[in-house]
């Protein structure tokens, strides 16, 4: 019977197909053969291009490349290096900076950098206000003296302002380009400023790499300068190609289709199985934490200090790690990173739960408490924010505090964060440059820091440790070698409110082909392009 | 026919529009600040910022006014700019509709042969072995997530055998053909360059497998079960006793009958996978609108949602009137008024 017989071969050819499939999964995968662009596959969170307005991390990436900053930071994440600058100077109360620009240093388009140049990219960094605009509060002035002298007056003393022109927001920008396309730095330039659609496809830097092409949520390619002037670099084309799941971008990597792969996470690097690739952790200056907020609408009992601290000895840190991690990943004691200034030396976080539950009779609440908590429904640097609190909660459970939880897509968090506030949640962080002064500012409880209004210290004067911001102006008005002192004073204060509890510092897994050198982690740019070479 | 489809075609814009009034209602009335994807955590805190970034956006004016200049930008064609992207939200669309289309129209070419082809062999050989491989089969593509089943063929063929690529539309290496459709191999036949068109159909074949398995699925049970029901009628009966090949009276005789609800569904998958692939454009790396449309709803990216809810309606629409004409195609007694 023909019919029958076509039938039955067809039928054998799909039984044959799961044998087929298994005696290849045996097979040894097969590499690619090397092409010369760079691939980076990473999850492109691009807001947009143009470095005043941009915000974000392969942001970062992008224009720590493309803009040249004046100073740039060392491989320790530490060390202040010379970029476009090659000489700094500052007064002896930290509110004059003084810069003499590289005489030799030249836009892409073979224009010379000039101060006028910086004054006009700071001004409107400033003046756009935009996401990084903050970088350039408390600048009273900017002269540019002559072609090749810059001299930024503050209106009080920053002695982190140095560090601050690490951040790759900071970059020169070629004014005369820009201008002829839109730009402007004017005090209204927030609304004049009509060029990001230009940025959006173009670049107008003196870093080692110019834009080549964007699309949008696809790649986003760059090309060398020919008049880097620093001459060649080690790759001529880079592509950072959008691939959101971490598991695609270890494929990728592991098929060869990537060079390098940004945020595999360490169970994922475990199932890398390919010598061809090299994977490495290390320690980063991200963190994650939780945060209490004893103003906030929906607490059903005051969040007292005690009750904070009680929070705070209840918790697991190191099985924390595991759980969310796999161990890789550091106890952070105090809302600034280890390794930054005043963080030597801080007590490492413990859990006690004994002591967790003296407290709460101390606190008239032996028998616990209901706690709300909220949260982004995330994934960021490694950490599933779902997991972290629900560790949270098996925690606080062992001293009867009950928590609810609630994942939320973040731009609802957001709204429910400023808004009535949240009794418990958490979040992330990522450093702008290497300096601890961002952390006082967004964390402390001072009058007027974002967490300070979040927590409710408006309404609550218990919350508002007044010590924090005296002892902060005299960190930023001292000498180099003396504000250590103050910060690490700031980082006990900040522990002891017990407000911002951090829970990990993960690590960063750099995962990328063996042939491929020098990729890093940069505490301000993520990840410096120009370091890298190929074998 | 033709007054029907004229007709069809003008109350097409009046649709669409009441389609976008009610998403924009919807999305402006949702928790959350679109503020976040413009100008970052960071300051958010920040009056002075916030307050600029609203007036820049038109979000500082009242909702009827905001409205009023959305739909009156829309009637000279202009879809606003994404919050998030930071480019013209009709210029996010033509590049990924094309992307979005080449993908689906493969998923759907395979999915639909393929389907019928199993639902055809599983109706003719009904009890029989090869019924129950094809729908166990079909069983499969349809029950297994797509993200899973596109890991899984992702680190077979590209990791493990390395025969196929891995995500993307094409090697990021591989620099894109000049843009004329926006269908890389069309645009790579046009420009003539063979070993581009190469690998963009490379590079389309775990996707289109994925999205096409779980497609295919769902159209052999509907094949078989319209053919089981086709096969029993008196005009079987009478063809195969006039001497028709067995060929002859599946094909010409029962599929064409069994086809009309199957147009149904190829149609509705169709235009429901314009803007719902977004799984199987997550894992392959594949810049779709479905990707578009879940990042645009994350971020409450207005514009971007109000472009997305157009394109999805009017692929809705478009389908429905093309699935009727196939139907006055298939069956010629079905007559337009």
């Amino acid at each position: 019977m023909r019919d029958g017989h076509m039938a039955v071969s067809g039928t054998a050819l799909w039984m044959a197909a799961p044998v087929l499939v298994g005696a290849a999964l045996l097979a040894p995968a097969m590499a690619r053969a090397d092409d010369k662009p760079l691939v980076i596959a990473r999850d492109m969170d691009i807001n947009s291009l143009d470095p005043a307005r941009t915000w974000c991390d392969t942001c970062q990436i992008y224009v720590s490349n493309v803009y040249e900053s004046l100073i740039g930071l060392g491989p320790d994440n530490k060390t202040l290096t010379p970029r476009l600058a090659t000489k700094w100077e500052s007064n002896a109360d930290q509110t004059q900076f003084t810069f003499h620009l590289d005489p030799d240093a030249v836009f892409s388009d073979g224009s010379p950098v000039e101060a006028k140049d910086v004054k006009w990219s700071w001004e409107r960094l400033h003046n756009i206000k935009g996401g990084p605009s903050f970088m350039m509060d408390g600048v009273k002035s900017i002269e540019a003296p002559d072609a090749h002298t810059v001299v930024v007056t503050m209106e009080a003393p920053n002695s982190e302002f140095l560090g601050i022109l690490t951040a790759p927001y900071t970059g020169a920008i070629n004014s005369d380009v820009a201008i002829a396309n839109g730009a402007n730095a004017n005090a209204d330039a927030d609304k004049s400023d009509t060029s990001e659609p230009w940025f959006m496809a173009n670049s107008a830097g003196s870093g080692p790499y110019m834009l080549a092409d964007y699309k949008a949520d696809d790649e986003l390619r760059f090309k060398a300068n020919p008049n880097y002037k620093h001459g060649k670099v080690g790759i001529s084309e880079v592509v950072i190609k959008h691939t959101k799941d971490a598991v695609a971008q270890a494929q990728l990597l592991e098929s060869g289709g990537a060079d390098v792969a940004m945020q595999i996470d360490p169970d994922t690097a475990k199932t890398i199985k390919n010598d061809a690739v090299t994977i490495e952790s290390v320690p980063s200056y991200n963190f994650v934490y939780v945060a209490i907020s004893p103003g906030a609408k929906g607490n059903t009992v005051k969040l007292t200090k005690e009750v904070r601290q009680a929070i705070g000895y209840a918790l697991d840190y190191n099985g924390t790690i595991d759980f969310t991690v796999g161990g890789q990943g550091k106890l952070q004691p105090a809302p600034i990173p280890n390794g930054f200034p005043g963080t030597a030396d801080l007590p490492t976080p413990t859990q006690d739960v004994a002591q967790a539950k003296a407290l709460l009779v101390k606190a008239g609440l032996p028998n616990g408490f209901d706690i709300n908590a909220e949260f982004p429904n995330m994934n960021v640097y490694g950490v599933d924010l779902s997991l972290l609190m629900q560790k949270v909660q098996q925690d606080l459970a062992k001293v009867n505090i009950k928590v609810s939880l609630t994942p939320l897509e973040f731009s609802v968090w957001r709204t429910h964060v400023r808004g009535d506030g949240i009794p418990l949640t958490a979040v992330f962080y990522a450093p702008d440059y290497f300096g601890s002064a961002q952390y006082i500012q967004y964390f402390a409880m001072s009058e007027g820091t974002p967490w300070w209004k979040r927590a409710g210290g408006a309404n609550d004067a218990s919350i508002t440790n007044a010590k924090e911001a005296d002892l902060l102006k005299q960190a930023l008005a001292a000498p180099e070698g003396e504000k250590d002192k103050f910060f690490h004073d700031i980082a006990m204060e900040m522990i002891g409110d017990r407000v911002i509890i951090p829970l990990v510092s993960p690590n960063v897994v750099l995962a990328h082909a063996k042939s491929v050198k020098g990729v890093r982690y940069s505490a301000c740019c993520n990840l410096p392009l120009d370091e890298i070479t190929r074998e | 026919m033709y007054r029907y489809i004229i007709r069809r075609l003008i109350a097409m814009p009046l649709l669409l529009l009441g389609i976008v009034s009610i998403a924009f209602l919807i999305t402006h009335f949702t928790k959350g600040d679109p503020l976040i994807s413009i100008i970052g955590e960071r300051q958010m805190d920040n009056p002075i910022v916030i307050a600029a970034a609203r007036a820049r956006w038109g979000l500082d004016r009242s909702l009827p006014e905001q409205y009023l200049i959305y739909v009156g930008n829309l009637l000279s064609g202009d879809f606003g700019t994404s919050l998030r992207t930071k480019l013209g939200v009709g210029h996010d669309l033509a590049v990924r509709l094309p992307a979005t289309l080449e993908l689906v129209v493969a998923a759907m070419l395979l999915g639909s042969v393929v389907g019928i082809t199993l639902g055809v062999v599983a109706a003719r050989y009904r009890d029989r072995a090869a019924d129950h491989l094809a729908r166990l089969f079909a069983l499969i593509g349809s029950s297994l997530p797509v993200f899973w089943s596109g890991l899984i063929l992702l680190f077979i063929f590209s990791v493990r055998l390395g025969v196929l690529p891995g995500p993307g539309r094409l090697d990021a290496r591989t620099p894109a053909p000049p843009f004329v459709t926006g269908f890389y191999t069309v645009d790579s036949l046009l420009a003539g360059d063979l070993s581009t068109l190469g690998e963009a159909m490379t590079h389309l074949i775990l996707p289109a497998c994925v999205l096409g398995w779980a497609v295919m699925g769902l159209i052999s049970r509907l094949v078989r079960a319209s053919m089981l029901d086709v096969l029993h009628q008196d005009y079987i009966v009478a063809a195969r006793a006039k001497g028709a090949s067995e060929p002859r009276v599946l094909v010409n005789h029962a599929l064409r009958n069994a086809l009309i609800p199957t147009l149904t569904i190829i149609g509705f998958t169709f235009a429901y996978l314009i803007t719902g692939a977004v799984l199987s454009e997550t894992i392959f790396s594949w810049p779709g609108v479905g990707s578009y449309a879940v990042d645009a709803a994350r971020s409450l990216d207005y514009p971007a949602i109000m472009g997305v809810t157009i394109v999805g309606g009017a692929a809705f629409l478009l389908t429905n009137l093309a699935t009727d004409i196939a139907y006055a195609c298939v069956d010629p007694r079905i007559r337009f008024r």
